[in-house]
C-alpha cells in the first residue's frame, strides 16, 4: 500500500531520477533519487513538483468523440472503431500519404517506436514526425 | 550530447551559447557551476543576460541571430594567434583550407559590427576557449531555432574541431534536449526519413529489413516533416492527422496559419493527458495515461536510456499510449499485441544496432548510454573517441546570413521567445501544478526599463506586442535581462500565445526548425477607452 | 545486521509496529522501503543505506493519511532529533513512531552515512564563496564585511528548487513563508537575494536539527547547514534552547498556547 517507485522526470532532457511516494494508488510527493547518475539526489522546482499534474482534475479520464459538433465521452470501443474506420476510409480514398502522424518527445521510447511502426506498417506512410523542432 | 552531463564538472572551459541553463536545464547548470568552482573557465554568449552570466569569466550579449558571425569571429582570432590544434586537424578532419579561407572574412571589427560584441571580448573568449582544454560547448534552442539553425550547429562543430575538442572526456559539442524524450523519439525513428536507429528509409537493405520484421511492404520515400504537413493540410493533400502527446496549436510557429490549415482536415485524432488547445478541435480524443501510470524508457540528452516504473493505475478510464496505439492498429486490421512495454523494448533492441545490447534488466535504474551494441558493452560515455562516425570530421565553411527578419521602422523591436524556470513547454502539465503555477500564473513580456520609460509603460501594465503575423497582449515585466530594443516572451501560456507573432515561413531550409528566436515586433501601450 | 533484521521481524510479527521503514536495494540503488507483516520474508533484504532519505518525513506523510498506524523506522541520530521536533509540533504523536537506532553520528563512525563523506569544495568557491566544511566559528573568523559578500555569491546561484524545504524532515507548514509574496517575490531567478534564504533561515530557528539533508539536496551547493547552524547557535545562546535534544516547547511557540501547528492543518510545504 505504501511504496516509493523509481521514475524519470519528464520536464526536460536531463533525465533526473525521481521516486514517486505512493500510498494506496495515490501520489503523495516526488523525491530525488539519491544515487542517480544524473542528478545525485537533487532536483529543480519542476522535478520536486512532478507528481502534481498527474492526478489533476483537468486530466482526461476517458475517450471523447465529436458528435453534432461537440465532444462527448464515449467507450474505448466506440472511439477506436470510429478512428480506425475513418482512417481506413481516408487511406482508401486518398492514399496513405494523406495521413500524418505526430509522435511526441514526451512519450516513451516504446510508444514512439510503436507509433512510427503504426504510420509505416499500418497506414503505409513515412509522414511521421515529432515536435522537437518546436 | 557527444559527452555526458557529469563529465562537464571536469572541463577546463565551458562555453554556454544559446542556453538559459539554470532555468531550462537546472541540473545541468549544477555541473557547470561546479566546474566553474573547481577552476574551469565559464564563457557565456546569450542575447539575454542570464543567471549563469553572473558567474562567467566572459559574458557577451550578442545580437539575436548573429551566432555564425560570432563563432566565425572566434575562429578567426584563434587562427590568427595559432591556437588551433594542428595535429588534430591534420589527422582527424577534412575541409580545413576552405574554412580557413572563409574565416579571413571575419575580422573582429566586422564581427563587432554584426554582433555588437567588442573586439576585446571576442579575443578573450577565443583565447580562453582555445587554450583551456578540455573545452565543452553547451547549447540549446537558442542555437537551433533559427533560419540558420543548421549553420549555427555547423559553426559550433567547426569551433570544437578546430581546437581539437571532440572525442575527449569533458569536451565536445553538447546540445541539451528540451523535452524529456526528444532524443528517444529521434532514436526510435519518429522522423519522416529514418527507421529506428537512424536507418534511412530509402536505403534498400534497411527497407527490406523492416518490411520483413513488420510483415508488410513499407513505403521507401521519405515522408513529410511537421511543417511540411501543415503546408500539405493547407493545400488539401493531408486529410487526417493523428497527434500524440503534443500541442502543436501552441507550439507551432504560426498559430493562425495552423488553425486555418487544420480546418481542411477530415479527421483529427488527438491522444493527450489534457484537453489541450489542439485536442479541443479534434474529432476523436484518446485519453492517455501519464508517465506515473505506466512502464517504459526515456532516453535523455546524454543518450542514456532510462527505465521508469508504473507507480499508480491509469487515471479513470485512460490508457497508456502504447496500449492505445496497439488497439488502434488492431482495429485497423494489423494486430499489435504486447503484454508489457518490455516486450516492445526487446523488439526495438533486435532492430536498432545502437540499442542492441540493452535490456530492462541491464538498464536497472542507472540506464545505459548508446551506442551499446552488445550485451557485454558498457555503453558509451562520450562519442568520437578515436574517429568520427563518418571517418574524418568535416569542416563546413559557413558564411553569416541575417535572420529572416530584422527590426525596421514599422516593427522596431527584436522579439525572442523561450522558457522560464517554473514551466515546461506549452504549460499543459506545469500550469495545473499548484507549486509551479504559483511561481508564474500568467504570461508576460520582458521589456528593458529604458524602452518602458520611453513609452511610459509601468511594471505589470498590459501591453500589446504586434508582428506582421498578429498581435497579442501580456503584462509588462521590466527587467535588464533583455537589452534595450529587445522583447522576450515565455512560450508556456496559451492565453498569451507567442505563436500568433512568430513566423511559419521563416525556417531552417534543412532542419525545418522555425525561427522562434528572432522576429521583428512592435510594442504598444494598450489604451483603454 | 542479522540482529537488526531479527528485531524488525519481531516488531512486525508482534504487532509492535504495522509498518517498518528501512531500505531495500533495487538494481544496486538503496531505496526506502516499507516492510510489512504480510511479507516478513522480505526483511531479509533490508539494508542500511549510506544514501540518506528522511524516513521520518515519509512516516509523517503516511501518518497524515493513516493516523491509526504505528510505524517503525531505521533511525540515525538525526532521525531521533527530527522525531523530537515533529512531536513538539504535533506532526507525530508519541507512540506513533518507533525508532530502531543505528547510532551513526561521526562520533561513532561504525555506520555509513552520506554526511560522513565531506563534500568536495572547489578552489574558486573557497576563494569567493563559502567552503561547505566550515564550522560557524571558523566562518565567523572571516571579517564581517567579507562574509556578506560570500553569502551573496552563494545565494545568487540559487535556482529556486525549494529542495531545501521539500527534503527537510521538519518542514511541514501548511502555508510556507517562502511562498508569501510579501516576504519573497515569486517568479524571479535567482530568488530575491538575500531574502529567500533569510526567510528560511529565520524559520529554521528552534526547528533545524542539523541533519544536513538540505545541503545534500541543494543543486548548487549553498552551505545551508552552516547558515542554519549559525541561526541555531543564536537560539542556544539567547534562549538556552537545544533544538532536537529536548521535548520542551521552543522559545518561539510562546505566540500561542498549545500546539504550534494544529494537527489537521498539517500539510507540509507541498
Amino acid at each position: 500500500m505504501y511504496r516509493l517507485v523509481p521514475s524519470v522526470c519528464s520536464y526536460c532532457g536531463a533525465g533526473c531520477g525521481v521516486l514517486f511516494e505512493v500510498l494506496d494508488n495515490h501520489l503523495l510527493s516526488t523525491l530525488p533519487l539519491k544515487t542517480h547518475p544524473v542528478n545525485e539526489g537533487r532536483l529543480c522546482i519542476k522535478g520536486w513538483s512532478l507528481h502534481e499534474y498527474v492526478e489533476s482534475d483537468m486530466r482526461l479520464t476517458g475517450p471523447y468523440l465529436r458528435l453534432n459538433g461537440r465532444l462527448h465521452q464515449v467507450t474505448w470501443e466506440r472511439a477506436l472503431s470510429f478512428a480506425a474506420q475513418r482512417l481506413k476510409e481516408i487511406v482508401a480514398r486518398y492514399g496513405p500519404d494523406s495521413v500524418g502522424v505526430l509522435a511526441s518527445a514526451k512519450i516513451s521510447n516504446e510508444e514512439n517506436y510503436l507509433l512510427q511502426k503504426f504510420a509505416r506498417a499500418v497506414v503505409g506512410t513515412n509522414n511521421v514526425d515529432h515536435c522537437a523542432r518546436l | 550530447m557527444t559527452n555526458s552531463i557529469a563529465e562537464l564538472e571536469d572541463a577546463g572551459c565551458i562555453f554556454v551559447i544559446g542556453s538559459n541553463t539554470t532555468a531550462a536545464h537546472p541540473l545541468v547548470a549544477r555541473r557547470i557551476l561546479r566546474a566553474k568552482e573547481k577552476g574551469a573557465v565559464l564563457l557565456v554568449a546569450d542575447p539575454r543576460r542570464i543567471q549563469l552570466s553572473l558567474y562567467a569569466d566572459v559574458a557577451v550579449q550578442h545580437r539575436l541571430g548573429s551566432d555564425v558571425a560570432l563563432l566565425n569571429g572566434l575562429m578567426h582570432v584563434i587562427l590568427k594567434n595559432g591556437w588551433e590544434a594542428r595535429d588534430y586537424i591534420a589527422e582527424r578532419t577534412e575541409g580545413f583550407e576552405e574554412l580557413a579561407a572563409l574565416l579571413m572574412d571575419y575580422p573582429p571589427e566586422r564581427v563587432a559590427a554584426i554582433t555588437g560584441v567588442a573586439p576585446e571580448d571576442l579575443a578573450r573568449l577565443a583565447e580562453l576557449y582555445a587554450t583551456r582544454k578540455p573545452a565543452a560547448i553547451v547549447y540549446t534552442m537558442g542555437i537551433t531555432q533559427h533560419t540558420t539553425g543548421v549553420d549555427n550547429v555547423k559553426a559550433i562543430c567547426n569551433l570544437a574541431m578546430l581546437t581539437g575538442n571532440v572525442g575527449f572526456k569533458s569536451a565536445g559539442v553538447n546540445p541539451l534536449r528540451g523535452q524529456n524524450n526528444v532524443q528517444g523519439a529521434c532514436d526510435m525513428g519518429a522522423l519522416p526519413n529514418v527507421f529506428p536507429g537512424y536507418q534511412a528509409v530509402n536505403v534498400p537493405e534497411n527497407h527490406a529489413k523492416f518490411s520483413q520484421a513488420w510483415g508488410r511492404p513499407l513505403p521507401d520515400k521519405p515522408g513529410l516533416t511537421i511543417l511540411e504537413m501543415v503546408k500539405a493540410m493547407e493545400e488539401g493533400r493531408l486529410k487526417a492527422l493523428y497527434v500524440v502527446g503534443e500541442n502543436p496549436k501552441l507550439s507551432d510557429p504560426d498559430m493562425n496559419h495552423l488553425r486555418h490549415a487544420m480546418k481542411n482536415l477530415e479527421l483529427l485524432i488527438v491522444q493527450e493527458l489534457f484537453l489541450s488547445e489542439t485536442a479541443q478541435g479534434a474529432e476523436v480524443v484518446f485519453a492517455a495515461a501519464s508517465t506515473a501510470e505506466k512502464d517504459g524508457t526515456f532516453t535523455n540528452t546524454e543518450r542514456r536510456c532510462l527505465r521508469f516504473c508504473k507507480a499508480i493505475e491509469p487515471l479513470g478510464d485512460s490508457l497508456p499510449d502504447w496500449e492505445i496505439i496497439c488497439r488502434l492498429a488492431t482495429a485497423m486490421g494489423y494486430p499489435m499485441s504486447y503484454s508489457h512495454p518490455e516486450e516492445i523494448f526487446a523488439e526495438i533492441t533486435r532492430l536498432t544496432p545502437s540499442y542492441a545490447g540493452m535490456s530492462y534488466a541491464r538498464l536497472g535504474l542507472s540506464g545505459l548510454q548508446w551506442p551499446c551494441p552488445t550485451p557485454e558493452h558498457p555503453g558509451t560515455q562520450f562519442l568520437h573517441r578515436d574517429r568520427f562516425t563518418r571517418g574524418r570530421g568535416r569542416f563546413h565553411a559557413v558564411p553569416y546570413i541575417d535572420p529572416a527578419e530584422l527590426p525596421d521602422a514599422e516593427y522596431p523591436y527584436f522579439l525572442t521567445t523561450g522558457r522560464m524556470f517554473a514551466h515546461y513547454h506549452t504549460g499543459t502539465m506545469t500550469r495545473v501544478s499548484p507549486h509551479l503555477d504559483r511561481e508564474q500564473p500568467t504570461g508576460y513580456v520582458e521589456i528593458n526599463p529604458e524602452d518602458a520609460r520611453r513609452l511610459g509603460i509601468a511594471e505589470g501594465e498590459t501591453v500589446a506586442v504586434a508582428s506582421p503575423r498578429g498581435r497579442m497582449e501580456a503584462p509588462a515585466r521590466l527587467c535588464r535581462t533583455v537589452r534595450p530594443g529587445t522583447l522576450f516572451l515565455p512560450i508556456h501560456f496559451g492565453e498569451n500565445p507567442t505563436n500568433v507573432l512568430t513566423s511559419a515561413e521563416a525556417m531552417d531550409p534543412l532542419a525545418k526548425i522555425p525561427e522562434f528566436k528572432v522576429s521583428k515586433a512592435r510594442l504598444e501601450k494598450v489604451e483603454w477607452s | 545486521m542479522a540482529e537488526l533484521k531479527d528485531l524488525v521481524r519481531q516488531w512486525l510479527d508482534s504487532g509492535r509496529v504495522d509498518l517498518f521503514l528501512g531500505y531495500k536495494e533495487v538494481a544496486g540503488h538503496p531505496l526506502p522501503y516499507a516492510f510489512s507483516p504480510d511479507n516478513l520474508e522480505e526483511v531479509e533484504e533490508l539494508v542500511v543505506s549510506p544514501a540518506r532519505y528522511s524516513l521520518e518525513k515519509l512516516a509523517a506523510s503516511i501518518l497524515k493519511e493513516r493516523p491509526q498506524l504505528k510505524i517503525g523506522l531505521l533511525a540515525r541520530d538525526c532521525t531521533r532529533r527530527a522525531v523530537q521536533v515533529l512531536t513538539i509540533y504535533n506532526q507525530v504523536e508519541p507512540g506513533q513512531v518507533e525508532l530502531l537506532d543505528l547510532s551513526c553520528c561521526p562520533s561513532r563512525p561504525q555506520v555509513s552515512c552520506s554526511a560522513l563523506s565531506p563534500p568536495q569544495v572547489g578552489e574558486v568557491k573557497r576563494a569567493l564563496g563559502i567552503d561547505n566544511r566550515l564550522t560557524p566559528e571558523q566562518f565567523e573568523a572571516i571579517p564581517a564585511a567579507e562574509r556578506f559578500g560570500r553569502w551573496l555569491y552563494e545565494f545568487q546561484k540559487c535556482i529556486k528548487c525549494y529542495g531545501c524545504r521539500d527534503i527537510c524532515p521538519v518542514c511541514f507548514c501548511r502555508e510556507c513563508s517562502l511562498e508569501h509574496g510579501e516576504l519573497v517575490e515569486p517568479r524571479d531567478l535567482p530568488p530575491e537575494v538575500p531574502m529567500f534564504h533569510w526567510v528560511r533561515a529565520v524559520h529554521m530557528a528552534g526547528r533545524c536539527i542539523d541533519c544536513g539533508l538540505c545541503e545534500e539536496a541543494c543543486p548548487v551547493d549553498i552551505p545551508l547547514r552552516l547558515l542554519y547552524r549559525q541561526t541555531n547557535r543564536i537560539v542556544r545562546e539567547l534562549f538556552g534552547y537545544d533544538t532536537g535534544l529536548t521535548l520542551a516547547q521552543p522559545p518561539f511557540s510562546v505566540l500561542g498556547v498549545g500546539p504550534a501547528e494544529p494537527r489537521e492543518a498539517a500539510g507540509g510545504g507541498k
